[in-house]
This record gives structure tokens, sequence and C-alpha cells, in this order.
């Protein structure tokens, strides 16, 4: 589903690669966290798989493109195969959740029939049925990244790229932020998480793969997140 | 494509941005109103010469009795025996087409119907005031050189007026204008590019959170900048209207009113004010398109 191939990126004016020669498969369905410090690379990761940066070198697959011969025209029609929730939600403030997650719908030109079908059953996936006129600044902060989810997976997507999705709530709340991350990889989609919560990688028991000034120092199957070497 | 979210955006995108739309729309209008004042006077220029080009004259007038023109001090006036031969002269050249001889009494004829409301000046004019004059029509305009040559100081004659000079003074005056209507004209097209481009900065600025959120989830860059590129056309399209509005005050106070004294009949025609507000109209929104697509390409990465 994701495979990178040597991949570094150097990004201008700066002499350190933020990612150094690494090769990674992530497959169809799999829970993949990415994990290591600040300045490791995580980020940059992602924004590779949508190609919001280009590698310097090596190649990357992505749902079976790649991503070096994908043509600026055809990056929205991979961005919609791919959904993203970050730390910050990103949530249009003027907008309720049903109106946020029907957003992203209506971008990509889904008809009204759709939208109407298939949001209602996204939030209640997400779990926050009978909040759907809420506005977002009468959620709490899991309230919103549930809502940010949704809209990530509301055109259900192959994969879910999550950046820090826990990084602003408190741990008991991210636990059912993890839950639903769960039921989004159980339909089938595969998610990369990169986190800093320890606590969330061990009690996962998912695979882990740890980035370390750019490289990658650990690749391990139902992994937790410390030093398991 | 869903054309009411389209519009819905576009329509947000204006009002937040009001007073720059508004500055928009007047630069439009006044930029795309001196291009069609323009365009008209050239226009009316190429109407007004054709009108004239058949009656343009060269008038020698003849010096009558105590003339104050130095030629003819002392000479008593023309006698025939001179106004035939000047006549005979004229007529030679290669360049005349016909010479008629105007006598005082049409003279004073035309010039009481050139100034009939002027009472003052009819009175005091009389029949005896007015020169005689030979009215020597030329194959080709242009080539009055010689002719004047020939006749300029010759005995008997007191002046001779070229109508094509005169005509060209004020052609020339019409060209000054077009040239400074079209000068202002391209400033403010370029003054609208910047400000187009601001208004399109602002915009994509204050909305980068849902364009951000566009682009993550995959909607098309057409998608992504139509409602700005729509907003620019907007503006421009009311910019247009409203010049279309000026251009149709200044063709009925400005041109009709200029016209009737000089030359009837060379009336800028309807379809002519059409087709100029057809072409400042396109114009203008091209403008407004080409400056929101080429600002939208440096602000909002897609």
């Amino acid at each position: 589903m994701i495979h990178f191939d040597n991949v570094t990126k150097v990004y201008a004016n700066q002499n350190r690669p933020a990612l150094d020669h690494v090769s990674v498969d992530v497959d169809k369905g799999e829970f993949v966290f990415l994990v290591g410090p600040s300045g490791s690379g995580k980020s940059t990761f992602l924004r590779l798989v949508l190609k919001e940066e280009r590698p310097n070198s090596g190649a990357i697959h992505v749902a079976g493109k790649d991503l070096a011969r994908l043509s600026n025209f055809k990056i929205p029609h991979l961005r919609r195969r791919i959904g993203c929730v970050f730390q910050d939600f990103r949530l249009l403030p003027n907008k309720n959740v049903y109106e946020n997650v029907a957003f992203a719908l209506e971008v990509i030109g889904k008809p009204r029939r759709f939208i109407r079908k298939v949001v209602p059953e996204v939030v209640e996936l997400v779990g926050l049925e009978g909040k759907a006129h809420r506005m977002p600044d009468e959620l709490s902060g899991g309230e919103q990244q549930r809502v940010a989810m949704a809209r990530a997976f509301v055109n259900r997507p192959m994969i879910l790229l999550a950046d820090e999705p826990t990084g602003n709530i408190d741990p008991a709340t991210s636990i059912g932020i993890m839950k639903v991350l769960d039921r989004i990889n159980r339909t089938g989609t595969t998610v990369v998480m990169a986190t800093h919560d320890a606590a969330i990688v061990d009690s996962m028991r998912k695979r882990v793969v740890e980035l370390e000034d750019g490289k990658i120092v650990r690749d391990q199957s139902r992994g937790v997140y410390g030093q398991a070497y | 494509m869903r054309a009411n979210f389209i519009f819905s955006e576009v329509w947000i995108g204006l009002r937040r941005n009001l007073t720059m739309t508004i500055a928009v729309i007047v630069t439009v209008a006044i930029g795309m109103a001196l291009l069609g004042v323009g365009l008209m006077i050239n226009s009316q220029i190429s109407s007004m010469k054709d009108f004239w080009a058949d009656k343009v004259e060269v008038s020698v007038f003849l010096c009558k009795k105590n003339d104050p023109f130095p030629q003819c001090k002392g000479s008593g006036g023309v006698n025939a025996q001179e106004q035939a031969e000047l006549k005979a002269t004229i007529e030679a050249m290669p360049q005349v087409q016909q010479v008629t001889v105007e006598n005082a009494a049409e003279a004073y004829k035309n010039f009481r119907n050139q100034n009939a409301n002027n009472t003052v000046l009819l009175s005091a004019i009389q029949v005896e005031d007015m020169p005689e004059s030979l009215r020597v029509k030329l194959k080709d305009p242009e080539a009055y050189g010689p002719v004047i040559e020939a006749v300029k100081g010759a005995p008997g004659v007191s002046n001779v007026v070229n109508q094509k000079e005169l005509l060209e003074k004020f052609f020339g005056l019409l060209e000054k204008l077009r040239w400074s209507a079209m000068t202002v004209a391209i400033i403010l097209v370029f003054a609208t590019f910047l400000l187009i481009g601001n208004t399109v900065r602002l915009s994509a600025f204050s909305r980068r959170r849902e364009t951000g959120i566009m682009r993550l989830v995959g909607a098309s860059n057409l998608y992504i900048q139509l409602p700005f590129v729509m907003e620019g056309v907007i503006a421009g399209l009311l910019g247009g209207v409203v010049a279309a509005v000026m251009l149709i005050i200044s063709k009925v106070f400005l041109f009709d009113g200029v016209q009737l004294y000089l030359s009837p009949n060379s009336q800028l025609s309807w379809e002519t004010v059409a087709s100029v507000i057809s072409v400042t109209m396109v114009f203008g929104v091209l403008i407004c398109v080409l400056a929101s697509f080429f600002t939208l390409r440096r602000h909002l990465r897609v």
C-alpha cells in the first residue's frame, strides 16, 4: 500500500537530510506506529506519502502509483484515497459537525444525495451521534478530533494518515480516539500514525517503525514505544 | 461541479473583501470607460474624416474695397481681369478638380446661415463686408501645397485659407485626447492588475483554512481556484457594466454634442457604441481572470 525505496529528502537550506535512505513497506490493512523524537522525519514521511513534498532520491509508491510519475494534475485523485488527521484538528469553525464532514465530499463534487446518506453514518462511526449540529467550539478536544477523523474517513480512503492525533488530548480521551482509529483500521483501511505517546503505542501492540535523525532504527511488529532491544 | 457551492463561496469572498471589491470595480470601470472613449474617438475621427474628405476646399479670398489686409492696401479691390486670371491659373494646375467663384452675396447668405442665432453679428455685418472668394476643390485634399504657393501674394488675393489645415488642428486635438485616454486606461489596467492581485491574496489568506482542507481531501485545482477567479470575473463584469453606462452617457452628451458643430451626419452609431462596450467588457473580464490566475499561482499552492 505504501512502499518507500531508499528515499532521501533534504529540505532546501538544510544540510542534514530529513529522511536518509529510508526503505519501508506498509501492507494493505496494516496499522503502523511511526515513532521517534521531534525532527526525526515522521512528518516528512507523511508529507511524502501525500506528495506535498518530493523526495530528492528514491522511489515512493502509494496505492500502486509511482508518485514520481504522478502528474500534478492527478495529485488530488491520490489525496482522495488518503485521509488525514492532525494534532490541531483543522476543523472549519463556522461550520457544524455535519457540515465539516460534508465539506470534504462537497469539494470533490459528490452528489448531495450521497452526502446525506454517508455523513450521518460516519458521524455515528466516530461516536458523535446526536451531536451533528454542534459547532466545533461547543465540543471537547476529543470530540473535535473525532469530527476530524470522520472527515478523513467519510470518503472511505484506502489509507489514513494521522499526525500525532492525540497530541492535544488527555490520556483518558486518547483511548477513545485510538478505539475509533482501530475501528477504521478494521474496515480494511491502512492506518499510519505518527506519535510521541508511549502509553498508546505500548497498549495497542501494533507494528512500530522508529525513526531517528531520518533513519529507520527499528521496525518491529507488535512492538512497544521504548527500547525493546 | 456543484454550482451553488462555488457561488456561495464567491459571495462570501466578495462580501468579506467588500472595500477591495469596490476598489476593483471602480478601477475597472474607469479604465474600461477610458479605453472605450479612446476607441470611440477613433471611430468618430474616421467617420468625420470620411465626411470631410470630399468637402474640404482651399478658399482664396479676394481683395474688396478698403480691405484691411496689407496685400490689398490701395488696390481698391480686385478687378474682373485679375479675378479671371487667378481662376485660369488655378484651374490650369493638375491638382485642381474644380474652381467656383463665391460672390459677396452668396458669402453673405452662407454667413447668415452659419450664424443664424448670433443677431449682434448679423446686424453688424453687411453684404459689402463679405469678400469674394475662389473655392478650389482639390483632387487629393492632401496636395494643397502647390496651390497655396501659387496664389499666395498674387495681386488681388487677400488671404488663403486651407480648410484642411483647420480640420487637421481639430483632428490633432481629438487624437491627443484619444492618446491621453488610452494612456490613462493603460495605467489603470496596470492598477487593476495589482488591485486584483491584492484582493485575491487577501481572499486566499482569509480562506486558507478552507483551501488547506480542500487540498487535503483532494479537491481538484479547478474547484479550489474557481471561487477566487469568479470573484475577479464578477468584479470585472460589474466594472464593465459601470463602464458601459459611462460610455453611453459620453456618447449622448459628449460625442453627439461635439459632432453636431463639426460634421452633421457623422454621428457615432449605436452599433459602434455596442461593439466598443462589448470589447471593453471582454477586455475587463479578461484582465480580471488573468490577474486572479497569476496571483493564485503564487499564493495558493496546490
